[in-house]
């Protein structure tokens, strides 16, 4: 049994280039990829999580973490052989048409990204054929959506109506998020979720895909 | 009587964050910036003007020499005066250390001053929004402190104007949706003006845009600061960057960042049109790192608007600050902490136009009785600011004499003479005994500022736009209707 916990807490620290080193170690050492991403890697993510949520780590070093964690992942993905690297879900995201702002967004997708989600970022700008054309190509579990301007926002409800027209509605759950949005106005538009904020917003996913 | 050579006096408090040394290295390092990195720029028109001024534009990208930053830097006036509607008086001088407060614009929702319950805005906030800041003495100047919401919303812009300007005469710093949205409210104000000249002359209103941080100007924005040059009209143009977000994690990198996509969008006024008055803004605060939210009421955001005041001072431009505003969801204990420490370190550091007096939730929600309770901390940051007087009058020694050991200066004619012009007597906050305080309803300040905000909107009838005026108005709002119902 290989002892991963010096790569885990690396991953806590956010050493990218210790969990190189170690990741390198773990694969000369013959230990099994699967495990090293199980218990090496995503084991010190996972601390990383419970720590931002009870307020003793903050977003950057959550980032920094993730990134220092992919870079391990990076290495052993050769070495699965076909095994899937574990995924909590497949997420698309992106700001909706006439709207640049992409800050809030980006975060999101950042912070999916650390809870252990694919993310495929869509953009800024995208009207709504352009999400639907996105579900056909990349079969997500989710997509989100985001707007900060309430004119903005309306396009929110009409990816939701071409995604039904397309037939697409029931495949796919549809998250909303920004400035000017609300529970209300999730609920009022079909949505099947609304997250406040980055971190919600990966619960909800979460929730959404048990 | 002696002369007093060397005699250096104060006469306002004296504050400052930057020293000229430091303004000048951060000016050439944000210079730097627009040389090196450069920004986007989504606008055609505005590209081309740019590359005729000689930028260096490739694609959507756009560099900018130091030498064309500073030309701009020159052209721009130093100074911005805007008038009341009603009465023309030139009321507003944005220039020097002058520091006028007024409310922001745009939160998706608002806390109803009857139940306390968050709504989203509406067209009748809005009006009682702009009631309120004519109606308060040291509020100086108006945004909508709502998004109207209960009407066609892709076209609510024009609703929004119309609520305020027949609401309040004092300035108003104009949002609009895009420029189409720009063109119908130009319209409104140059007839309630009396004309294109008149309205330029004396302007009652600024436009407004902002860039998206980091050093991007979106097509609506760039086109927003082409069309007030060409019209000649104020604009406010304020990026909203968060520290360790869309701009660097340290101060001096806040505003360096925050800077150049201010003169990049001087650059883009001035290019299309040397001269036009330009007011450079910036809400420059930190992402806070476990929520992630825009934070209005860090100390770091008082910080970095009192350094960004010492720059505006430093080139010689006009500057849009922010202040009366907090991360509280409500108007409570730490709305009251965080308005008083932005407004008085607003007023101490004088940048001219200052706006989001009102904002809660870190500007996702407006709160009129915040709004109200601000207008008392603003005359108490005033009174701060005033200093003292030194003079043989105010030393007072004669009196001193009179009175002597053991007496008292209530009945003194020097009392009489200053105690209204030395002490501010604010309306909200209280000073009563327990027992005094206690048999007139035990009153929190939250509950006197709500007394205050509803009698207001209750019984404060602002001076009315004549109804000829108002008829014209409304028919430009019905006709922007009209046309996105066809």
């Amino acid at each position: 049994m290989y002892n991963f916990s010096d790569l885990s807490k690396a991953v806590i620290a956010g050493q990218e280039s210790k969990v190189k080193e170690l990741t390198q170690a773990a694969i000369n050492g013959g230990a099994e990829p699967l495990a090293i991403i199980n218990e090496g890697l995503i084991a010190g993510m996972n601390v990383v999580g419970a720590r931002f949520k009870s307020g003793e780590m903050f977003v950057p070093e959550v980032l920094v973490a993730a990134r220092s964690m992919g870079a391990g992942v990076a290495m052993v993905k050769p070495l699965l052989l076909g095994q899937e690297v574990p995924s909590s879900g497949k997420v698309l995201i992106g700001t909706v048409k006439g709207d640049l702002h992409d800050i809030g967004k980006n975060l999101v997708a950042l912070m999916l990204e650390s809870g252990g989600f694919d993310v495929v970022n869509l953009g800024i700008d995208l009207a709504p054929d352009k999400f639907v054309a996105a579900v056909k190509e990349y079969q997500p579990q989710v997509i989100g959506l985001s707007a900060l301007l309430t004119t903005t926002m309306l396009v929110m409800k009409d990816v939701i109506e071409l995604l039904k027209e397309e037939g697409l509605r029931d495949r796919v759950k549809v998250i909303i998020g920004g400035a000017p949005i609300s529970y209300d106005f999730s609920s009022e538009i079909g949505a099947d979720g609304f997250a406040p904020d980055a971190a919600t917003a990966v619960d909800l996913c979460r929730k959404l895909l048990a | 009587m002696p002369t007093k050579s060397n005699y250096v006096a104060n006469s306002s408090t004296m504050f400052r964050v930057l020293s000229p040394s430091q303004c000048d290295e951060i000016l050439l390092a944000a210079e730097e910036v627009l040389e090196r990195t450069g920004v986007m720029v989504y606008d055609e028109e505005a590209r081309e003007i740019m590359k005729k001024a000689g930028c260096w534009v490739d694609g959507a990208r756009v560099r900018i020499a130091s030498s064309i930053v500073e030309r701009s830097l020159r052209s721009a006036p130093q100074r911005v005066t805007l008038c009341n509607s009603r009465t023309g008086s030139r009321d507003v001088q944005l220039e020097g250390y002058n520091a006028y407060f007024g409310t922001g614009s745009d939160t998706p929702f608002f806390i109803d001053p009857y139940t306390q319950e968050r709504k989203r805005g509406t067209k009748q906030l809005v009006s009682w929004a702009c009631k309120c800041i004519d109606a308060l003495p040291n509020l100086d100047f108006v945004m909508s402190l709502g998004i109207v919401q209960d009407v066609p919303l892709l076209i609510s812009d024009r609703h929004q104007f119309e609520a305020e300007v027949l609401n309040t005469g004092k300035p108003i710093v104009i949002t609009a949706h895009d420029i189409k949205g720009y063109a119908d409210i130009i319209e409104m104000c140059e007839i309630i003006a009396g004309g294109e000249e008149e309205l330029r002359r004396n302007p009652f209103m600024t436009l407004y845009a902002e860039p998206i941080s980091p050093l991007q100007h979106a097509e609506e924005a760039a086109t927003k600061l082409v069309l007030a040059a060409k019209k000649g009209l104020p604009v406010v143009y304020t990026p909203c960057v968060m520290a360790g977000g869309t701009v660097p994690a340290s101060m001096a990198g806040v505003i360096t960042n925050g800077l150049a996509e201010s003169l990049s969008g001087l650059v883009i006024n001035q290019t299309a049109r040397e001269g036009a008055p330009f007011i450079m803004g910036g809400v420059f605060t930190i992402m806070d790192m476990t929520t992630t939210i825009f934070s209005y009421g860090s100390p770091e955001f008082d910080l970095l608007m009192a350094a960004l005041a010492d720059m505006a001072h430093y080139l010689k431009l006009p500057m849009f600050g922010t202040a009366g505003c907090s991360d509280s969801c409500i108007m409570d204990e730490q709305a009251g902490v965080e308005a008083a420490l932005s407004i008085t370190m607003t007023a101490l550091s004088g940048p001219n136009l200052n706006h989001d007096v009102g904002y809660v939730e870190y500007g996702s929600t407006s709160s009129l009785d915040l709004l109200v309770t601000c207008n008392d901390i603003i005359g108490m940051a005033r009174r701060l600011v005033r200093g003292i007087q030194v003079n043989d009058d105010t030393l007072a020694l004669d009196v001193i004499d009179k009175v002597g050991p053991g007496g008292n200066f209530l009945k003194e004619d020097h009392t009489g003479k200053y105690f209204r012009a030395e002490t501010l007597n604010s309306e909200l906050n209280d000073r009563q005994s327990y027992d005094l305080w206690k048999e007139s309803g035990s009153k929190t300040m939250e509950k006197r500022a709500n007394e205050k905000t509803r009698s207001i909107i209750e019984d404060y009838q602002p001076e009315q736009l004549p109804k000829d005026v108002q008829q014209k108005i409304h028919a430009i709002v019905e006709r922007a209707e009209n046309k996105l119902r066809s």
